[in-house]
């Protein structure tokens, strides 16, 4: 009896020293917000803006372990899924599901929910969703059969691996089954620590704690409230006045996230990989670039290093199709990278290169190849489309910027009425099934180059299934190295941006290689 | 010369302000330190000083080339769009006013429909369908001009339709077109001029608006009012000599025009003058 | 009186009908629509799911047959529904509206409150140093970029007084809301109260020359009342005009002013809407602008009317 009360005592006092630095409840978060989110519902959209504040009425299957910075498809802790079995073959994965789980109008959450929400996503149910951009995720998810209440199968056609981080990514929240899609885009209901408040457009939105949250404790605070300030420069001026605790993530170019810092030195800030990268869309179909050589002078033209110095103040990461090591799981190694054409160190020897191409085929100086440069009409796409301009001068490239607005960039790439487009674009989950089932498929959507290669796409399923990472990767570098030198989509940078905070803000997560995957804000509380 | 000096010494010190711009515009490829598109990153933000008079910005253009290169852009496009916008008013004011009939019915209702809409609604509208370009701008900066160009015309021709020497005119057998053209067109132009430098400035502001809200010159025309656009308004703190002197250009160019427009409506219309 | 009235109305009808045709083609002469909007946040463009929205909108319809829609709709008072939001578009304009009314009513305020003086001071004393010094500082302010003394007055006030007055939350009192929109609306505001200051110095500078203000000052009232009274309020006149012309005006500066200082006002609004293609939201807000600037111009004749009897007889 006195051990055991001894044994409780060193427990207490253990607990209490471990909590030192407490979690305090209250509060309310106050963000700015970049622009209009197109819609709440995260599974309908493909923007930040949409995932950052409405991910946290929601809970995944599973998520990425807050311990690791770094999301891998092999670190992934229980969300809704309580714990999870592959079967020996690893085709078929049982989840068991956490239980007394209420969504917030009050139903219960059952294996139902789960079942709704794959067949919403892979197209089995028509439920009124106006997009689905992620549907060629789950290329290789052949069924979800639920097993009572609490238990939930994936049947798949093939061994996957990083099934795993497509569950746990941002883009993957679960639905309930008895609430229309039209309704989680404007008043969105989920089981997650914070419940929908309301959504003015162009203003903001608020969230408001759950009482009834499944975990004990969490949230610690009381309201989550964003602002959407577009205007660049008032959104900088009220961070620095204290208006805010937040800024919305990766909403900092580098100098600038140091120049707030050196006004503000409490503020904290973090610079990160956004899983951005900028490349090139050459269209293969269209003169001049249905000639190989001078896709490969174009090529040996650019210099990475510069739209890194300029774009992102030398930060950037340089790499292939997968985000760059060492924050990026499948980047190439330094080694690796300069057996691939067109990413040596010597700009200038490369350059020379692709001048003795343009020669050849009868260009020069005075006789430079004109060029329309296609691109989104927002800062991001023209200040990047504006170097590259400046960089195929060197290779007798007479580049013309062509501006379009954003309305109409899809439907150009689609048409694909283009010669070359400057495009950024970002992946939701660093995983080459992603990058390559997303991009690269033959005839898939996002598929604007045209790009299609069938050898390439056996390699595409080989990498997917196989379960020893190094091998795995081994494997990715070397399609990575396949698909540059096939100059297929020219990689040009991996964009960092930066996050601040004031000190009071506690908790925060950011990882290093994505900004979609970790706004629950359910670890998050506020010292004031 | 000296006379008017004395007389408009505000007006004079307009038109050298002017004078100025305009020569630098001619001029820019001589004037301009740099080449105001060539990026260079090793002087990206560099602060106003040295070799960059006014510094660089995060490209690592120089500023001062750009300023004098944007001249040209945004001069052509207010000069563009106020003879554009002047000159399609003025050919419709005249006619609605010497034609009469349902002619001007149309043309004054459709004035006022215009009218009843906002500037920069219209501008933005125009360009959102047209596309961001240099021409398109113009355009879309000239459509709003024409209507009151028009009623104002117009207001003059009917005041000198009934003049004796215009029905001397008729009396002797002249065509209506002569007419016009030869008698009620010169007659017209002191007010018309007077306008049209009145619209310079209010051309140059709307293009940098148009710029600032991200339509307008798109880029690599080095157009002031897109430098002070978001992309630019983003490192206010880091680098503010990028926000100051765009928009000290531009406010000088405008002030220039006011100045030299206001002289030279108190000389050519003395009925206002003050 | 009435006949002008009801043949002014009648005008009016059919300037707004002009409008709405106009505004609804011009827009649908954009490329771009809703869907492929909506399509470009998804980063991909899927030919079925967009056929089904164009036509859950509506969108495959004849043009006629939408602006009938539109126009009975209109008629009805049911604005529709707004593409983006999804919400009905009473509902996302009726909050706005009251916030750049008062914004653009204080602007106006600030506008003729520092004009109005400041022409009748530089009439009063033509061609004093003080005079020019105030002519100069008016044509300054006409020629400034809007947003551009915008950013820099909130640079100001951040690095001088450590403040930022945008846009907080809505305030509560009517001493609250004058605070917090007082820099915003001076900034809108400097221009027309230039232009004001101007109008109102060459309109008293002609009434002083009249030959009945001479006549009064012959007679010995003392200077001050000629001055106030009789000049003042015939030069009064112009200034009610600028008032009319000055609404329309107002509107770009206030988009700008509205952006930099985060108001979630009507302006701002309007130009969200644009860029998202949201047809039903653009098109009766326009329709909306259109109203205002046609009844502002309709009134400010009338009141021009009153004011100066030689007009009413001409009428």
């Amino acid at each position: 009896m006195t051990f055991s009360r001894l044994g409780l005592a060193v427990i207490l006092l253990l607990a209490t020293l471990g909590s030192a630095t407490a979690q305090k409840q209250g509060g309310t978060l106050r963000v700015t917000h970049r622009d209009n989110p197109p819609s709440a519902s995260p599974m309908e959209e493909s923007t930040i803006s949409t995932i950052m504040p409405f991910s946290a009425i929601f809970n995944n299957l599973v998520v990425f372990d807050p311990a690791s910075p770094q999301n891998r498809y092999d670190k992934v802790v229980p969300d809704l899924a309580k714990s999870w079995t592959f079967a020996p073959d690893g085709k078929t994965i049982t989840f068991t599901l956490q239980q007394g789980v209420k969504w917030h109008d009050g139903k219960p959450f059952t294996s139902a929910d789960v079942v709704c929400t794959f067949d919403l996503l892979t197209g089995k149910t028509n439920g009124h969703l106006r997009k689905n951009p992620h549907k060629t995720w789950w290329f290789n998810l052949a069924d979800v059969t639920a097993n009572g209440d609490y238990e939930v199968v994936f049947h798949l056609k093939a061994p996957q691996p990083s099934i795993m981080a497509m569950l746990a990514g941002g883009f993957t929240p679960i639905y309930p089954c008895h609430i229309q899609a039209s309704e989680q885009r404007t008043h969105p209901i989920g089981t997650g620590p914070f419940k929908f408040v309301e959504f003015k457009q162009n203003e903001g939105m608020k969230l408001v704690r759950n009482p009834d949250y499944w975990k004990p404790g969490k949230p610690y605070l009381d309201a989550i409230e964003f602002s959407i300030i577009p205007n660049r420069a008032t959104m900088l001026l009220a961070m620095q006045a204290g208006k805010f605790d937040l800024t919305f993530t990766s909403d900092l170019p580098p100098e600038v996230m140091k120049d707030l810092q050196s006004q503000v030195p409490q503020l904290q800030c973090e610079l990160q990989l956004t899983n951005t990268q900028g490349n090139l869309l050459v269209n293969r179909e269209r003169a001049p670039f249905d000639n190989a050589d001078i896709r490969r002078a174009m090529g040996l033209a650019i210099d990475r290093k510069a739209f890194s110095d300029i774009l992102g103040h030398g930060t950037f990461a340089i790499g292939g199709a997968n985000l760059a090591l060492p924050d990026g799981l499948w980047g190439w190694s330094e080694a690796y990278m300069e057996t691939v054409p067109g990413y040596s160190a010597n700009v200038e020897k490369s350059r020379e290169e692709g001048r003795k191409i343009m020669q050849a085929l009868g260009y020069g100086p005075d006789k430079m190849l004109p060029l329309k440069v296609t691109t989104r009409n927002i800062p991001d796409y023209r200040d990047a489309a504006v170097i590259l301009i400046d960089h195929l001068k060197s290779v007798y490239i007479q580049g013309e910027l062509e501006p379009i607005d954003t309305p109409v960039w899809y439907a150009r790439l689609a048409r694909k009425d283009f010669s070359v487009a400057m495009n950024v674009q970002g992946t939701g989950v660093d995983d080459p099934d992603v990058q390559y089932f997303e991009n690269f498929l033959c005839g898939s959507e996002r598929n604007y180059t045209s790009y299609c290669n069938a050898d390439l796409e056996k390699l595409f399923h080989q990498q997917s299934e196989m379960t020893d990472f190094q091998a795995r990767r081994q494997l990715v570098w070397d399609i990575d190295k396949k698909l540059q030198e096939d100059g297929a989509r020219p990689v040009i940078f991996h964009a960092r941006a930066g996050t601040c905070w004031w000190p009071r803000v506690h908790g925060l997560q950011i990882a290093r290689n994505t900004i979609y995957n970790h706004w629950r804000f359910e670890d998050v509380w506020l010292d004031q | 010369m000296l006379f008017y000096a004395r007389r408009y010494p505000l007006g004079i010190a307009g038109a050298l302000i002017l004078i100025l711009f305009v020569v630098t515009a001619l001029l820019a490829g001589v004037v301009a330190p740099f080449d105001p598109l060539t990026t260079a990153p090793k002087s990206a933000l560099a602060p106003p000083g040295g070799r960059f008079l006014l510094g660089t910005d995060m490209m690592g253009r120089d500023v001062l080339s750009r300023l004098i290169h944007g001249a040209r852009i945004s001069l052509a496009v207010a000069l563009g769009a106020a003879c554009i916008g002047s000159g399609l008013g003025c050919l419709l004011g005249l006619a609605s006013g010497y034609l009469g009939g349902w002619f001007d019915l149309i043309v004054q209702r459709l004035a006022e429909m215009m009218q009843a809409l906002p500037l920069l609604v219209m501008a933005l509208v125009i360009t959102a369908s047209l596309g961001p370009s240099l021409v398109n701008t113009i355009i879309a900066i000239a459509i709003p001009l024409v209507p009151n160009v028009a009623r104002i015309v117009r207001a003059n021709v009917l005041a000198l339709r009934e003049l004796p020497y215009v029905e001397a005119a008729k009396a002797i057998g002249l065509g209506r077109m002569k007419i016009a053209v030869f008698h009620i067109l010169p007659n017209t132009l002191a007010p018309l001029i007077v306008l049209a430098t009145a619209q310079l400035g209010s051309t140059i502001l709307t293009e940098a608006s148009l710029s600032f809200l991200g339509l307008g010159v798109p880029e690599p025309y080095p157009s002031w009012g897109r430098m002070l656009s978001e992309s630019a308004a983003e490192y206010i703190r880091v680098a503010p000599w990028l926000v100051i002197f765009p928009g000290l250009a531009i406010s000088l160019v405008v002030f220039g025009a006011n100045l030299f427009g206001d002289a030279l409506r108190d000389l050519l219309d003395p009925r206002q003058a003050h | 009186m009435i006949d002008y009235l009801l043949r002014r109305l009648g005008l009016m009808v059919l300037t707004l009908f002009g409008v709405s045709v106009a505004i609804f083609l011009l827009l649908r002469i954009v490329p771009g629509d809703i869907a492929d909007i909506i399509f470009e946040s998804a980063g991909m463009v899927d030919p079925a799911e967009k056929q089904q929205i164009i036509h859950d909108l509506g969108l495959d319809q004849s043009l006629v047959m939408q602006y009938l829609h539109w126009i009975g709709g209109l008629l009805h008072g049911d604005l529709g529904y707004s593409y983006v939001s999804e919400k009905p578009v009473l509902q996302e304009i009726a909050p706005r509206i009251p916030i750049t009314a008062r914004l653009a009513a204080l602007a106006l305020a600030f506008a003729v409150a520092t004009g109005v003086p400041i022409g009748v001071i530089t009439a009063v004393r033509q061609n004093s140093g003080l005079d020019y010094l105030l002519r100069v500082f008016s044509l300054l302010a006409l020629s400034m970029p809007a947003f551009w003394l915008g950013l820099l007055v909130l640079m100001g006030f951040v690095n001088w007084f450590g403040l930022l007055p945008i846009y907080d939350k809505a305030p509560g009192t009517l001493g609250a809301w004058v605070l917090m929109m007082v820099v915003p609306a001076a900034t809108v505001g400097l221009r027309s109260s230039a232009l004001i200051m101007r109008l109102t110095r060459s309109s008293m500078l002609e009434v002083l020359r009249n030959d009945y203000i001479r006549t009064a000052r012959s007679k010995g009232m003392p200077e001050r009342t000629v001055t106030y009274t009789h000049a003042l309020r015939n030069a009064l006149l112009p200034v009610i005009t600028t008032i009319g012309i000055e609404t329309a005006f107002l509107f770009g500066g206030l988009v700008v002013t509205e952006t930099v200082f985060n108001i979630p006002g009507i302006a701002r609004f309007l130009v969200e809407a644009i860029r998202w293609r949201d047809y039903p939201m653009v098109q009766n807000l326009v329709m909306f602008i259109a109203v205002i600037v046609v009844t502002v111009n309709l009134l400010v004749d009338m009141a021009y009317m009153i004011v100066d009897p030689r007009i009413r007889l001409r009428g």
